[in-house]
């Protein structure tokens, strides 16, 4: 048993209330990290199991105990559900941080308290980012329904969890998955007459009503992000990457098309609107660009993706939709296999030393760095990352090989929390899709110039050197997702990836290649 | 925070009365007798209404930082935990979690403002430390419900949601602050008991209604004596005993 250093008060030690010491605890390695502070795997020294710790940082916080923190406990400490993680305790570090700058003087709790987590394995961003990882339409069933069931919980028990992303969906190796990081989460009473912040949401997962500037918002906001998890979950990757709020609400309107008076009664007087109201129509071409989806998926995610969130689907509803219900049902979750542990932090980790080793590689004139002898789906898979990490890298890049990626589950980003999260503003997303481990070309050329042909229609994602002013960041094509089909292939969607399809994959021809087609 | 009362911590850790009369061997050591213990507690629950209504803030922040003082106090000895300063801060935690929270150095210039006595005086950084120890004498359960919610309810169920009747039962709920109920009793119950005061008072006829609630009048009858009881005690309660009581620590 850990004892206290000499001099120093043994918490453990004191009566039943009040809490246990970290010292109950053995670090064993980071696994998340954010401005929220560090998430750390954890072992209970007494009974061998493993934890999340969660540290609650404390410094830089003139008014004391941090209110996230205290909304987070107390929503946790009345959430117990299957799908919303459980806050197992709150143990404090007594007397000064020694794995700290060490700050001997002060408040002897400064930075030293943890949120103690039941520990899981994955978390969803970090699962399907895995090299080859591809879901099954089950699998992604069996994800989506108990997300949907966490977030009806969250939802009867009035609370908005208002981060809704993949790396805060926790998923343990009996295939469940859980809702976690409530730092955002709040709770709203239905008469909805609260003034909520707007500065909510991970970018590509804010629904358009924020975007928009509304203060008075409700479950809704929650389900956007679903439908925008469920798209990428089918897509292959985010299907909203904005860099910034115009360019994000652009991205929207673009596929969600333009919303008015009739579409989204109200909207006129949203405190934005004017400000971002679109230049020049632009009709929903969800159905148009996802025409490839499974019917009933793409019914569901219509549901979701509806811009008046007065319209959107509620979680119990969409529960009862026809998706979860039709052949292929969605698998058990303990049918599902067992990976080995992934997290977005640790993911990201990886494939930051990966690229280290790329461009070393490169550097000795090797043309094909490990990334190449994989098959194509793999290889997609690879680019998907990419994508996915474009913007974060730009920050990381500047530093260096602390390999800090942001944004795990437990603690991420929490800085501009409503701003674009872990994607920085003004970070070029070019430099992620020009990564020259993409097939070893060097850079300059935008994705296009993949080892696909060029569908000629110019980089859909806005590269470098295509402004993303509202109307024409898309080039050629015109209007961006017009391009449809031949737009996202080229982004390789992991899941969905040519050869080798499985199950209802269809293989082989590249303008199919997303998603699940049946 | 609204979810269902019958699975939250704070029903399960509803407490016996004697449980909340237990007066800390620390405290019992400096001669603080179970009177004492619960003037300085109505003491400090004054206190906070009165800084709160300074820095203005709803009654259910009043309400929770009550609660969280009273809590407080069955685990924690008044030696160790000035109710001086533990009632600022119960305030000023709760008002973080009521989501109105109240700046630190807002609460500092107030209780100098009230108190000019030096033993109330105490700095940002106490009340910042003595958050932790609260939260943790708490263990970290900030989750308290309160009769507001279900008395409106009630009301309007027995119409009974004039004016009159709503400001007499809400100003009766105010009260049982002064006291440990919301240590003791479910809150409806003790709404429900209030509703029975006042509607006693204003010779209203809700016997019909009561049965129909099926809820255990005796429960109701016995919280509402307790509450008339302290009606009845509260004048002697006068600030020579306070100060008295509170020399003791």
């Amino acid at each position: 048993m850990a004892m206290a250093a000499p001099g120093q008060l043994n918490v453990i030690e004191s009566p039943s209330r009040g809490s246990r010491s970290v010292d109950c605890f053995e670090k064993l390695e980071q696994i998340g990290e954010g401005t929220y502070g560090q998430v750390y795997m954890a072992r209970e020294i007494e009974t061998g199991e493993i934890v999340a710790l969660k540290k609650i940082r404390m410094d830089n916080e003139r008014e004391g105990f941090p209110i996230t923190a205290i909304r987070e406990i107390k929503i946790l400490k009345k959430l117990h559900h299957e799908n919303v993680i459980k806050l197992k305790e709150i143990v404090t570090s007594p007397g000064p941080e020694k794995d700290d700058q060490g700050r001997p003087d002060g408040n002897k709790y400064k930075g030293g308290i943890y949120m103690v987590f039941e520990y899981m394995d994955h978390d969803l961003t970090g699962l399907a980012d895995r090299p080859g990882m591809r879901f099954t339409v089950p699998q992604i069933k069996c994800y989506m329904r108990q997300l949907l069931t966490g977030l009806h919980y969250c939802h009867v028990n009035q609370v908005l969890h208002r981060d809704i992303k993949g790396s805060n969906l926790l998923i343990d190796n009996e295939g469940n998955l859980k809702l976690a990081d409530f730092g955002l989460a709040r709770s709203f009473s239905n008469e909805h007459n609260a003034n909520l912040t707007n500065r909510v949401i991970t970018l590509w997962y804010r629904p358009p009503e924020l975007l928009l500037g509304t203060t008075r918002y409700g479950p809704a906001v929650d389900m956007w992000s679903v439908g925008c998890i469920f798209a990428e979950l089918l897509h292959g990757k985010p299907i909203f990457p904005g860099k910034d709020e115009p360019e994000q609400l652009n991205k929207i309107f673009e596929l969600c098309g333009a919303p008015d008076e009739v579409n989204w009664p109200g909207v006129q007087k949203t405190p934005w609107y004017n400000q971002f109201k679109p230049t020049r129509p632009m009709k929903r071409r969800l159905r148009d660009v996802f025409r490839h989806f499974d019917r009933h998926a793409l019914e569901l995610l219509e549901k979701m993706l509806t811009l008046d969130p007065a319209q959107r689907i509620p979680a119990k509803d969409a529960l009862d939709a026809e998706y979860f219900w039709t052949d292929p049902l969605p698998c058990d979750p303990k049918s599902l296999p067992k990976y080995e542990s992934s997290h977005e932090f640790q993911t990201k980790k990886k494939r930051q030393q990966q690229r280290q080793n790329e461009e070393n590689a490169k550097r000795l004139k090797m043309q094909h760095p490990q990334q190449h002898t994989r098959l194509p789906p793999i290889q997609q898979g690879g680019q998907h990352a990419q994508m996915r990490q474009g913007p974060s890298h730009s920050i990381h890049g500047s530093q260096a090989a602390v390999a800090a990626g942001p944004s795990h589950h437990y603690g991420k980003p929490r800085g501009p929390s409503g701003g674009p999260g872990r994607y920085p503003p003004g970070g070029n997303p070019s430099g992620g899709y020009n990564h020259p481990n993409r097939g070893g070309q060097t850079g300059g050329a935008g994705y296009g110039s993949g080892p696909y042909p060029p569908q000629g229609r110019g980089a859909p994602y806005g590269s470098s050197g295509m402004p993303a002013g509202p109307g024409g960041p898309r080039g050629g094509g015109g209007s961006g997702y017009g391009v449809g089909a031949p737009n996202y292939p080229q982004g390789g969607p992991p899941y969905g990836g040519s050869a080798a399809g499985r199950g209802s994959n269809m293989g082989g021809n590249r303008n199919q290649q997303y998603g699940w087609q049946q | 925070m609204a979810a269902n009362f019958w699975t939250s911590s704070h029903y399960k850790h509803l407490l016996d009365q004697e449980d909340v009369d237990m007066v800390n061997p620390l405290d019992k050591e400096k001669g603080v007798t179970l009177e004492d213990f619960k003037l300085i507690k109505m003491h400090m629950s004054n206190y906070i209404l009165k800084l709160a209504q300074q820095v203005k803030v709803r009654q259910r922040v009043v309400a929770t930082a009550v609660t969280y003082m009273r809590r407080v106090y069955t685990r924690k000895s008044m030696t160790d935990y000035d109710p001086r300063l533990v009632a600022p801060t119960c305030l000023y935690l709760a008002s973080k979690a009521e989501e109105s929270t109240v700046q630190a150095r807002l609460l500092v210039f107030y209780i100098k403002k009230l108190y000019a006595d030096d033993k109330y005086r105490y700095e940002i950084k106490d009340i910042l430390e003595m958050e932790m120890k609260i939260l943790e004498a708490l263990d970290y359960y900030l989750v308290v419900f309160h009769p507001y919610r279900s008395l409106s309810g009630f009301l309007q169920d027995a119409g009974l949601n004039d004016l009159s009747m709503t400001q007499l039962t809400w100003g009766l709920v105010n009260d049982t602050y002064k006291m440990d109920l919301i240590l003791v009793h479910p809150p409806h119950l003790i709404a429900l008991a209030c509703i029975y005061i006042a509607s006693v008072l204003r010779e209203k006829d809700t016997t019909v209604w009561y049965e129909e609630l099926r809820v255990d009048m005796n429960v109701i009858k016995n919280i509402s004596m307790e509450i008339l009881d302290f009606y009845e005690s509260n004048r002697m309660f006068t600030d020579e005993r306070i100060n008295a009581a509170l020399h003791k620590l």
